[in-house]
């Protein structure tokens, strides 16, 4: 439930299908479909967390010009995006009790 | 604001139903623009955006990105061109944009913007934008 128990279910979930090198498009459709599904979230921290993960890691992987690392790096962030997606569900279970401080100081 | 204005105008106007044509009365020019101007029945919310609020909004969220300038932000601003952004940020601000005004950008339709005017011209021809 909490950021180091899904850092581990990443780290564990391994890429079994290899994926053909991605198209630009493809890449940016994945980094929107990351971040529309931060948004999703209603724990602050989960949200931010995973829109600057996912920002910080196409910005590392941004040079990578061979076919077979980008083809590892896109599935990767496809494995990424499945648990989050599972863990927006199992997040919404539980509201949070008191709404954090960054969202409601309107700056 | 403007539900409590609603049945404020309908107390005031009691239009009999015979009268009502579609041709303009030339005898009551303040009471048909009044009408044209505002959609008492309309289901869809009174708050329509101006052209102007769209504009300031959409400036507002590209000058608040933290790799921006915000100097060099005006309505005409290409991002990879004159803001020296890269794919990435485009997407990230795309992304702003769509929670600002409430929206959800089809992708294809989202790798098209790459600048303040299209995305001001995309937004306002939103019906949904907020």
């Amino acid at each position: 439930m909490d950021r180091a128990s899904v850092l581990s279910s990443m780290a564990s979930a391994a890429a079994t299908a290899v994926a053909a090198s991605p198209s630009r498009a493809e890449a940016l459709s994945l980094l929107r479909s990351l971040l529309r599904t931060a948004s999703k979230f209603n724990d602050y921290n989960v949200r931010e967390y995973i829109k600057r993960r996912s920002l910080d890691a196409f910005r590392e992987n941004k040079s990578l010009s061979d076919p077979s690392s980008l083809a590892s790096a896109f599935s990767d962030g496809k494995a990424q995006l499945e648990v989050a997606k599972r863990q927006e569900v199992v997040y919404s279970l539980y509201a949070p009790k008191v709404k954090s401080i960054m969202e409601i100081k309107k700056l | 604001m403007a539900a409590a204005l609603r049945p404020a105008i309908l107390r005031h106007l009691r239009i009999p139903a015979q009268a009502q044509s579609l041709t303009v009365d030339p005898s009551a020019p303040i009471l048909s623009s009044f009408m044209n101007r505002i959609r008492s029945m309309s289901s869809h919310g009174d708050e329509h955006l101006t052209h102007e609020e769209v504009v300031d909004r959409v400036i507002d969220v590209v000058k608040s990105y933290p790799k921006v300038d915000p100097s060099k932000v005006t309505p005409q601003v290409h991002f990879q061109k004159d803001l020296g952004l890269d794919s990435l940020d485009t997407v990230e601000i795309v992304m702003a944009l769509e929670e600002e005004f409430k929206l959800e950008i089809p992708d294809k339709e989202a790798d098209k913007i790459d600048s303040c005017p299209l995305a001001i011209e995309y937004i306002s021809n939103h019906p949904m934008a907020a």
